[in-house]
């Protein structure tokens, strides 16, 4: 693998690249999904190959290459330095410095989950999915899943990094139906359940079996219960879906190549502006958001980023103010604040972008009752369902699998079809509690989409239960 | 090796019954943001997934190492997961060999198109959005599909295609235009970077509405994007059985104005046409909705296996990975109607709102058709039957039905608007359709201004 990245590194800058970096990447990938007693999807996936990524002339380019040889390499760079050579533009860039990195890096598990029997694993799925069966259940799904991901990076300045990230990760889902209305419930989260840079002792550790009867009740008693209403009043948030509008209205917004418009075309761009940092009033003092590719466990956990930047921890948001931004050495360099840090490709044909690394929502202070206790009349909303928010990650409408009204500090009767909607830091100007560390999780998610073409990404959010005052729930018309 | 040799050799490499996917890309994609390409990418892979089957045990194995070890090193993982599988009594068995239809969709300039000519195209999309900065891609493909079964199947069709896509943006406005076809001949980037610009000029000064149901005239960009995701849970046979769909209980019903008739037509040669699904079986045209009459829904072999009553599949077998969703349709099509232009739509509507573009999409209910999302570049008031001042950004949320209710009236024309986002594997793929003007769109909220 070295011998090909430096092929590569001495074909491109011998084409006239002032900067290339290659990256080989392993990846093999391991998926059980069942549904309704069957197995629907035993799969095993492994991917190969060699990025180079050049700047010539102060223009990028990138080509791969499947073939893990000399030649492969060799033919990746020269057209990368082709297509750099041919971009149109007046490209002048620059990266900010960093000193060349050397060292490798295993993330740590204790079990190998591709030492764990496919057998066992599909035993697993099967007795989860038995304990999905309810009245009025239509669906019942499972999931396991666990990656490898063994990766080189060396660049013409020097740096030589070889990781290996190992994650797994599971998730149930059911599906109730009756007289025309369907409902959902999840655990341990929505959306291919949740993943862990961990070994099969995380998998272990949900308890999809034990879980399974608690999700399959609530998604029945769903269909019983009254749709939420329209209103403006106190939404508290369970910690998952408390990640995902980190992820959303935090996490994206911050990444720089959006505030630069390099996502216009797909993903959107941002409601900042270089200039707000240090100074924008993102929410209220409780608001802390911490970017960390340090977190045991996090999906976006590295030692090096994929330009060889060494991982960190940063405050993005402190006592609700923006002091950070999630930057590669390109946009930092251009920011004049930052070192890069959060660039990830997905896989080995894909160029790296600015990504989320881990992103947290600080702890406060309190359990979840606590948080309700000072609740007369509201709505406790948990696991996402549905996701939206505009090119600019200011209006936003979220909904979640279900909810109870609170009152008098105290949950009540169960309610479907719930959602909310905002306008970013209105809403986070509303945040006026944050339960405490004993109530944080850390939730992971696989299916973060930007980039052209498409890149998804791996990424962690640790959250706590959250309350916002005057929010507007229902729709409004 | 081209992917029918890929296929070939991979399914000799497995013992017994089997079947073989192998999928080849070669592309370039010159993405450009501030007028400038940001982010210029080439691809040249080969994969091929190996379904092998122990009697109504499958397992399966992917891989991009597709000489001999690597297919061996295949072989071997994909039976480990046949044998480690449980029996599956509805497994409907691998299909039989049946004479694709054939089909264009391959061309051969557009395959020999190289990173200086994505470039050079790029720059005239750039070139052409004039003092509005352009922010986008030029690109072009060609992608092989094969499938090889030990049933005696071996098909293979190969398929090319070009998009230009561009925002033209600046702080304060911005605009949007596409276009995609199989010929890179027939996609224009000079032109739509013409059409993004004078959209976003329009843009600028954008006032907000109050929320309420409005007349709307939506642009084939926004009414494309709403069907394909109502067509997720709702034209598919996966959501029919699990009553995800709105056509859960309806079928021969009249769920839409009968102005509106949909179709999932691969062999239609104005789209991304296709010869055969992931099963190797052939592609057939499906009326999803004739007249506002829901008529059917698209089936793979395990649907329809499962539905149990005699329904076979229609050619809509997706990729493996993708199957948790079942089948679903791949080319959409909607049906034209007799307005020349959409200013003659917005004269039908009089008074409401004009929409080029939607952003973010979420279903909030499956069943009941119910789709959240955001209009974006280009959101235009309608008053007095003109396209009158611009809009901010607004926030919708629809009843798909509600919308489809009260049509009066389609464009002629229709526009093959761009599907894929370009994820794994490039498999090209889009929507046909006119534009719209629809009695009621809801709107329930507003957002940011036009521009970056």
């Amino acid at each position: 693998m070295r011998d090909l990245c430096a092929a590569a590194i001495d074909a491109a800058t011998g084409a006239g690249a002032e900067y290339a970096d290659a990256r080989v990447v392993l990846k093999r990938t391991q998926l059980v999904a069942t549904k309704n007693g069957r197995v629907e999807r035993l799969g095993d996936s492994e991917s190969e190959g060699i990025g180079v990524r050049v700047l010539v002339a102060g223009a990028w380019g990138f080509a791969c290459d499947r073939r893990l040889s000399a030649d492969g390499a060799r033919d990746a760079a020269l057209r990368a330095c082709a297509f750099a050579r041919a971009a149109p533009g007046n490209h002048s860039r620059a990266l900010t410095p960093i000193n060349p990195q050397t060292g490798s890096h295993r993330s740590a598990f204790e079990q190998d989950p591709f030492e764990v029997p496919l057998g066992d694993k599909v035993d697993l799925c099967l007795r989860a999915d038995e304990a999905l069966a309810g009245p009025d259940v239509v669906v019942r799904q499972t999931m396991v899943r666990a990656q490898r991901e063994h990766k080189l990076l060396l660049t013409s300045e020097g740096t030589e990094v070889e990781q290996e990230l190992v994650e797994c990760g599971g998730g149930v889902d059911c599906a109730a139906a009756r007289d025309g209305v369907f409902q959902l419930r999840s655990y341990p989260s929505a959306h291919v359940g949740s993943s862990c840079q961990s070994g099969w002792e995380y998998v272990v550790g949900l308890d999809l079996v034990g879980e399974a009867p608690r999700v399959t009740e609530q998604a029945a008693a769903l269909l019983q219960a009254d749709p939420c209403p329209s209103a403006i009043t106190t939404v508290v948030l369970d910690a998952d879906q408390v990640a995902l509008q980190v992820h959303e209205s935090v996490g994206h917004p911050t990444e720089l190549d959006r505030v630069y418009g390099t996502e216009a075309s797909y993903a959107g761009t941002s409601f900042l502006k270089p200039h707000d940092l240090g100074s924008l009033r993102y929410g209220s003092e409780l608001m802390n958001i911490t970017a960390d590719a340090t977190t045991r466990g996090g999906l976006g956990s590295f030692a090096f980023d994929d330009e060889g930047v060494p991982a960190a921890r940063t405050a993005v948001v402190e006592d609700g103010r923006l002091t950070g931004f999630l930057t590669s050495r390109e946009t930092a360099a251009r920011l004049g604040s930052g070192h890069g840090g959060s660039m990830r490709a997905d896989g080995w044909n894909r160029m790296p972008l600015v990504r989320m690394t881990n992103l947290h929502l600080e702890p406060g202070e309190g359990t979840l009752d606590d948080l309700l206790g000072d609740v007369d009349d509201g709505v406790y909303m948990e696991t996402n369902r549905s996701w939206s928010i505009d090119d600019k990650r200011l209006n936003f409408q979220f909904g979640t699998q279900v909810a109870w009204e609170i009152k008098g500090g105290k949950l009540g009767k169960m309610l479907r079809d719930a959602t909310y909607t905002g306008i970013t830091p209105v809403f986070w100007g509303s945040l006026d509690a944050v339960a405490g560390r004993e109530s944080w999780r850390l939730y992971g998610l696989t299916n973060c989409g930007k980039g052209q073409p498409g890149q998804s990404a791996h990424v962690s959010h640790g959250a706590a239960p959250a309350r916002f005052r005057n929010v507007q729930i229902g729709v409004k018309t | 090796m081209n992917a029918r040799e890929v296929a070939h050799a991979a399914l000799a490499a497995a013992e017994g019954e089997a079947e073989a996917v192998a999928h080849v890309e070669r592309s370039g994609l010159a993405r450009f943001a501030s007028s400038e390409v940001h982010q210029p990418t080439l691809i040249d892979n080969a994969v091929v997934t190996l379904r092998v089957v122990r009697g109504s045990r499958t397992g399966v194995a992917t891989t991009n190492k597709v000489d001999g070890d690597g297919l061996a090193e295949l072989a071997r993982r994909a039976a480990d997961a046949a044998e480690t599988a449980p029996a599956d009594e509805t497994f409907p068995g691998l299909a039989l060999p049946a004479e694709p239809p054939q089909v264009g969709g391959a061309d051969e300039e557009t395959a020999g198109l190289g990173p200086d000519d994505q470039a050079r195209l790029a720059a005239a999309a750039i070139d052409a959005a004039g003092d509005v900065p352009a922010f986008g891609f030029f690109t072009s493909g060609v992608t092989e599909l094969a499938v090889a079964s030990s049933t005696g199947i071996l098909v293979g069709q190969e398929m090319t295609d070009a998009t230009a896509l561009v925002v033209a943006a600046d702080e304060e406005r911005s605009g949007y235009a596409e276009q995609t076809a199989w010929r890179a001949g027939n996609v224009d980037p000079a032109s739509v970077a013409r059409e993004a610009a004078a959209k976003a000029e329009r843009t600028a000064g954008s006032a907000e509405i109050e929320p309420g149901a409005y007349g709307a005239v939506l642009e084939p960009y926004a009414l494309a994007e709403l069907i394909e995701y109502f067509a997720h849970d709702s034209f598919g046979a996966l959501g029919l059985l699990e009553e995800r769909s709105y056509l859960s209980g309806r079928l021969g019903e009249q769920i839409f104005d009968e102005k509106i008739s949909i179709a999932d037509d691969s062999l239609d040669p104005r789209g991304l046409p296709k010869s055969f699904d992931f099963e190797g079986t052939p592609k057939q045209r499906v009326a999803l909705v004739e007249d506002g009459i829901a008529r059917g829904v698209v089936w793979d072999r395990t649907t329809a296996a499962q539905a149990g009553n005699g329904v076979q599949s229609t050619g809509h077998a997706p990729p493996l990975e993708s199957r948790d969703w079942g089948p679903l349709p791949y080319a959409l099509s909607i049906a034209a109607g007799e307005a020349e232009s959409v200013d003659e739509l917005a004269g039908l509507v009089g008074d409401g709102i004009y929409i080029t573009r939607l952003h973010y999409l979420g279903v909030v209910h499956p069943h009941q058709g119910i789709i959240t999302g955001m209009t974006r570049d280009g959101t235009f008031r309608i008053r007095d039957g003109e396209i009158a001042e611009p809009l901010v950004n607004l926030r919708f949320t629809v009843a798909v039905p509600e919308l489809l209710g009260e049509v009066h009236g389609l464009t002629r024309g229709v526009a093959l608007v761009n599907s894929q986002n370009f994820y794994g594997e490039r498999y090209p793929y889009g929507v046909l359709a006119p534009a719209l003007a629809s009695a009621r769109f809801r709107i329930t909220g507003v957002g940011s201004k036009p521009g970056i």
